[in-house]
């Protein structure tokens, strides 16, 4: 048994975009989840968060790094064992439109791994499985028959969910697994996965733009920037004492539905754009945005260290203590 | 009393489709006073956007069709103006700057020109004037070197810069109310408050009316100052920002609230509302909420609410009101402020 459930170890993603231009999509990403337990990752769009979870279960292959699962390799694995691993991850996706298959009846879609992983040995337990599926995420055994464009987004993001469950996963990867949903819904969803986390000691990969969403469900959270984690502690010491320039700014960007604190807070707004993750220098990425930088930050790349109590920042700023 | 610009009077609006008739607003009542920003807030489908639009007839007939009602613009009854004679108020008197900002710029004009065109449209001005005008408003938007940028396409541009662009052609003509369909919804957060802070500073500046169509309530809380909360094709509470917020009088109004974890706490459970919203093919006759409402009563199936006034403009359209009515407590959101500035112009 490993120390922890999932591991992530230096990992590197880059897809090659043609002549000397490489997309640096996941650059050097190291982080750990104990069972049972929600890990989540936030950033703006383009800054990796879904390319390190589609790493991690495999539908891209590392560049470099490693993703341990209970010790084992997840891009060594070959033949019957990457079977195995199949059934112990499986993912949520963002867009519950595009991820099912729309010639599918939902029960076909939820038994597909069923039948792959050949977990049932009769037909009647396959149909008695799928009813469970359906009753566990809140859905009826009636909608086994029907088709995906017959159900709204919150019921089909809930077939996501039952395809996922479907193997007795271990690790789910969820994908903005709610920002496509109304807010009335997202919370139904959100707090179906919290049940199913406890009533089937789930692992959860949270990854998320919304950070109050994030902040809700995570145990621990990491902030990424440009393909690098910049900032991670456990959830509520990096929400109430943020340290690096990004997420500061990050977190005073958000809304907050209050309208007293909103109009009485200053508007720190962050200047400029995310710059391009194409063929990076290797600074500070932050550097070029932030208020604080000096001269070392467009030098050197900051180290992401642990400044005490398991909160991990990337900055020199922090690291040195400039003032 | 304030100068009211846009007054909207029980507005049904329906889309003749294969399928029957969808009944997509559904006596709608709203007001925009000038320089005030009016927050329409809902969930997917609940017809705000369609309100919205429909006020500036962008929606083809057929199937659009609107049913009864009436709007008013400054003061004039605009309900049946032809398309000609809307020409003539769309871009100049009211504008508007849409969800998408990959989608609704022309990708083969120059930005420049596309924000020029509207001023050549409603004013008579030369071209080069125009184009002096046009460059104003790119450096008023916060575009950064307006000359160049005036030569460029849509697609150079990143998201939030595009945004930028819309709102630039939307408020070049100096028009009176600005509509603004989710116009953060498909940025990021930081580029999000970049576009609200400039939606902002411009409507001091122009003394725009605003209103912004969004789902996010965070969004709301940080721009409006009146809200009107819509839910299957009506409004269900109209109030002030802070009434709306921490004293809420509809359930819905309330367990939308409810629904978004805050950012103070992390308890586990999030209050939800069951169920989903009613199909507008065939909209209930009581109440369209009833079905999902906590505290239903025989009433809400049977007959749709009136609207019960409460002070500060508050108008809530729930039995619940009803002097007969059990009364319960509704929970809002509470602020994070220990101290409440009273003296806020909210």
């Amino acid at each position: 048994m490993a120390e922890h459930l999932l591991e992530v170890k230096g990992l590197k993603k880059y897809f090659r975009l043609g002549r000397n231009q490489v997309l640096h999509a996941v650059d050097d990403v190291s982080f750990y989840i104990d069972e049972g337990k929600t890990f989540g990752l936030v950033g703006e769009s383009g800054c990796g968060k879904t390319t390190v979870g589609r790493t991690i279960i495999r539908l891209y292959d590392a560049d470099e790094g490693k993703v341990l699962f209970d010790g084992m390799d997840v891009h060594k694995l070959k033949g019957k064992e990457y079977k195995q691993f199949t059934r112990k991850m499986q993912m949520i996706f963002q867009d519950p439109y595009a991820s099912l298959d729309p010639r599918k009846t939902v029960g076909a879609i939820i038994g597909e791994g069923l039948k792959i992983h050949r977990l049932c040995k009769t037909k009647q337990e396959y149909t008695e499985r799928i009813y469970e599926l359906l009753e566990i995420v809140g859905l009826s055994r009636e909608h086994a028959n029907r088709f995906p464009h017959e159900f709204s987004g919150g019921q089909r993001q809930r077939v996501g969910i039952a395809r996922a469950l479907a193997v007795n996963p271990k690790f789910i990867v969820c994908d903005e697994a709610i920002s496509a949903l109304d807010v009335s819904i997202q919370a139904q969803i959100i707090n179906l996965l919290v049940e199913l986390q406890e009533k089937l000691k789930l692992t959860y990969l949270f990854i998320a733009h919304d950070l109050n969403v994030v902040r809700h469900i995570s145990d621990d959270t990491a902030v990424m920037y440009l393909g690098q984690i910049i900032e991670m502690a456990e959830t509520n010491e990096l929400f109430n004492n943020p340290m690096h320039p990004y997420t500061i700014g990050l977190l005073a960007a958000a809304p907050e539905a209050d309208p007293d604190y909103e109009r009485s807070r200053p508007h720190m707004l962050m200047s400029g754009e995310v710059p391009s993750p194409i063929n990076p220098a290797p600074v500070c990425r932050f550097s070029s945005r932030c208020p604080h930088a000096r001269l070392k930050c467009t030098e050197e790349a900051p180290e992401l260290k642990d400044i005490g109590n398991n909160h991990y920042v990337a900055c020199f700023k922090i690291q040195e203590g400039w003032v | 009393m304030q100068e009211r610009i846009l007054e909207i009077e029980d507005l049904h609006f329906s889309f003749d489709t294969y399928a029957g008739e969808v009944h997509a607003v559904r006596g709608v009542s709203l007001y925009v006073n000038k320089g005030e920003t009016l927050a329409v807030v809902g969930e997917s489908g609940c017809g705000k956007s369609v309100t919205v639009q429909s006020v500036m007839k962008l929606i083809p007939t057929p199937p659009g069709r609107l049913k009864s009602g009436k709007i008013y613009y400054c003061g004039e009854n605009i309900t049946h103006y032809s398309q000609k004679q809307m020409q003539r108020l769309r871009g100049n008197e009211m504008s508007m700057i849409f969800q998408d900002p990959m989608t609704s710029l022309n990708p083969t004009m120059r930005i420049g020109r596309q924000i020029a065109e509207g001023i050549l449209k409603h004013e008579k001005i030369s071209a080069k004037e125009a184009k002096q005008r046009a460059i104003e408003m790119l450096k008023k938007v916060g575009i950064s070197n307006p000359e160049k940028s005036y030569r460029r396409y849509p697609h150079q541009f990143s998201g939030g810069m595009r945004q930028r662009v819309m709102i630039a052609m939307a408020l070049v003509c100096n028009p009176k109310v600005l509509f603004a369909d989710e116009p953060t919804t498909a940025l990021d957060v930081t580029t999000q408050a970049q576009i609200l802070e400039l939606i902002n500073e411009l409507k001091e500046e122009l003394g725009t009316s605003v209103v912004i169509i969004t789902h996010d309530l965070g969004v709301v809380a940080r721009t409006a100052e009146r809200i009107a909360v819509m839910y299957a094709g009506k409004v269900v509470e109209t109030g002030l920002a802070r009434d709306i917020f921490y004293n809420p009088k509809h359930p819905y109004t309330s367990g939308l609230l409810e629904s978004m974890p805050s950012g103070g706490e992390t308890g586990k459970t999030l209050a939800s509302i069951p169920g989903t919203p009613p199909d507008l093919f065939a909209p209930p006759k009581g109440c369209a909420f009833a079905p999902r409402c906590r505290y239903c009563m025989k009433i809400c199936q049977e007959m749709p609410p009136e609207a019960t006034e409460l002070e500060n403009g508050h108008s809530v359209f729930c039995w619940l009101m009803h002097p007969q009515a059990p009364k319960y407590e509704l929970p809002g959101r509470k602020s994070r402020l220990k101290t409440p500035d009273l003296k806020g112009d909210l």
